[in-house]
């Protein structure tokens, strides 16, 4: 692996950009029991991308996503989203931009009803109920979901669980969204449906998503741009085509190269063909194994 | 829908909800202010009435309703012996100090007991009360959508009460879904045989200590989630109930006029 194609995570009190969402300026977080969720930590959210954050378990990806939307603010650094800096009187407003799909879809959907709850959002900044309920139908339209209008949460599948919780979130129309772990639990027919919802949400609504994952095959099909994260700072940036054809770096964070990168390393190896490129989706890797 | 339960004795909230949402009787299409309104009229009658007729009459058609609407009546029987062994415990003393006429009596060297006329009717009225509260208030429950139910406190209670009441009424659902799949975990390697007394209040202990942690947990996760979304204390519900028809105002006032003119009979007659 080539050093110079993964960007060390810049650790100088960098710019911001002209089309930068959020800037994330070396934070920290201490939890109160003292253990460290980020530690030093730079990042930036563009308009229109994708972004992984890749990492073991602990390593601070959660922490991450709560401070994008004002639910955590940092002990040191700053956080700056849509050109305003995010502290103790800016961030009761976060979440009209910032919109957080959770983990654990249960702990996200509490109202009677799935329309009750994806109209949660939209009540809560100021709408009607008739402009609430309007934007509650399209989002649950977005996202193939709309015939579980008057459904109670609870007693909905993983998949569709998942589905209304992007729902309530897309209702509000913010302009980022975080998803921690958004095909964790999920079938593989949900979880494609999931990923194909992510990229939509970005090719058609505009929106840049964040995506908090140890899957680096989905990060791998669907991220512009991978930042891995250990011991809560971004050790390494780049394309998934960076990162992931860098094993060492990789395995020092627990993880384990995407399939594709495996299939494709494996198979030069055993014919004896050199890298001659770095593929990280299907297709990408039949158009060089038809090539070889 | 419904899960398996702790208990075949505690009311299933999984199975009420099942109801609710899927039941397709004449009752569940009425409007729930209506049917809360009489449900009010019928505790407020189990409040003032002591004759046992009437309460036999008013539990034939609460329970002839019950069965009407395709509820589950083994079911409610299973449930109903919590509540007769609630009463039971409570008037088994005082059962024996009416005064009467004698029916049966007991000697013991050191104490006399006597049970009279008046002692089994307070028994008889006490369960009657008890079984006729309990299914009146699950036939309403078992033909209202939960959403409407949900709705009705929001409107019926004043903030922060109506909080309160929403928050836990979910988390009623959650706690006990909790505490089931502890004790089939528990059950699942060897639990739930009672081996001694005091193991079997330690395991009960620990399930509960649990459960209260793991609730704490959720309700923060639950919390954030909703800050998330903006929630600033105070959650508006987004169904409309639907309102009481003049058919529905006519029933009630009919349901009313009856019951008053019952009670007079009643009074009248003593």
């Amino acid at each position: 692996m080539d050093d110079r194609n993964v960007i060390d995570s810049p650790k100088e009190h960098a710019c911001p950009e002209p089309n930068e969402l959020i800037h994330v300026d070396c934070a920290s977080h201490t939890y109160p029991d003292g253990s460290i969720g980020i530690h030093d930590l730079c990042f930036r959210v563009r308009e229109h991308e994708i972004i992984a954050i890749c990492g073991a378990n602990g390593s601070g990806k959660s922490t991450l996503l709560e401070h994008l939307n004002g639910l955590l603010l940092p002990s040191n650094g700053s956080i700056s989203v849509l050109g305003k800096r995010v502290d103790a009187r800016t961030k009761k407003g976060l979440w009209r931009e910032v919109g957080i799909v959770f983990q654990r879809s249960d702990d996200q959907l509490f109202a009677p009803t799935v329309l009750d709850d994806v109209m949660f959002g939209p009540l809560n900044m100021g709408m009607s109920r008739d402009d609430a309920r309007k934007n509650a139908m399209e989002s649950l339209m977005a996202v193939g979901a709309e015939g579980l209008v008057s459904k109670i949460p609870s007693y909905l599948s993983g998949g569709q669980k998942r589905l209304v919780s992007i729902a309530g979130i897309l209702a509000m129309k913010p302009k980022i969204i975080a998803m921690d772990e958004p095909t964790s639990d999920l079938d593989p027919a949900h979880a494609e449906l999931i990923e194909n919802i992510i990229c939509e949400l970005k090719n058609k609504y505009g929106i840049s998503i964040v995506i908090a994952t140890h899957d680096l095959d989905l990060a791998s099909r669907i991220a512009d741009r991978v930042c891995i994260v250990k011991d809560g700072s971004i050790i390494a940036e780049g394309s998934p085509s960076e990162v992931f054809y860098d094993a060492k770096l990789l395995a020092g964070v627990g993880l384990r190269e995407p399939n594709i990168v495996h299939i494709y390393q494996e198979f030069c190896r055993r014919w004896g063909r050199e890298l001659i490129g770095r593929p990280v989706t299907t297709e990408e890797l039949m158009g060089y194994l038809l090539g070889a | 829908m419904t899960r398996s339960q702790a208990s075949g004795h505690i009311p299933d909230l999984d199975l009420i909800t099942y109801y609710s949402e899927n039941g397709r009787s004449t009752l569940s299409m009425v409007s729930p202010w209506t049917k809360l309104t009489a449900l009010i009229a019928i505790i407020v009658f189990l409040t003032t009435v002591q004759s046992v007729e009437l309460l036999v009459a008013l539990y034939a058609l609460v329970l002839m309703l019950y069965w009407r609407c395709d509820l589950p009546l083994k079911k409610l029987f299973d449930w109903s012996s919590l509540p007769v062994l609630f009463v039971l415990s409570l008037v088994i003393i005082l059962m024996w100090r009416e005064p009467g006429m004698p029916l049966f009596s007991l000697d013991a060297p050191w104490v006399s007991l006597t049970l009279t006329d008046n002692g089994l009717l307070l028994v008889t009225r006490l369960l009657l009360k008890a079984l006729i509260s309990m299914t009146s208030s699950l036939l309403f429950l078992m033909t209202t959508r939960y959403a409407h139910l949900f709705a009705m406190i929001d409107r019926i209670f004043p903030s922060p009460i109506n909080q309160i009441f929403l928050m836990s009424y979910r988390f009623l659902f959650i706690t006990l879904g909790m505490v089931n799949s502890m004790i089939r975990a528990f059950k699942s390697r060897g639990g739930g045989f009672i081996k001694s007394m005091s193991r079997q209040s330690q395991t009960f202990a620990e399930i509960f200590a649990l459960v209260f942690i793991r609730s704490y947990d959720r309700a923060e996760r639950i919390s954030k989630s909703m800050e998330s979304r903006g929630y600033s204390g105070t959650y508006k519900t987004a169904t409309e109930v639907q309102p009481m028809r003049s058919i529905e105002y006519a029933f009630l006032l009919t349901l009313f006029s009856i019951a008053a003119y019952m009670l007079l009979l009643h009074s009248s007659l003593i």
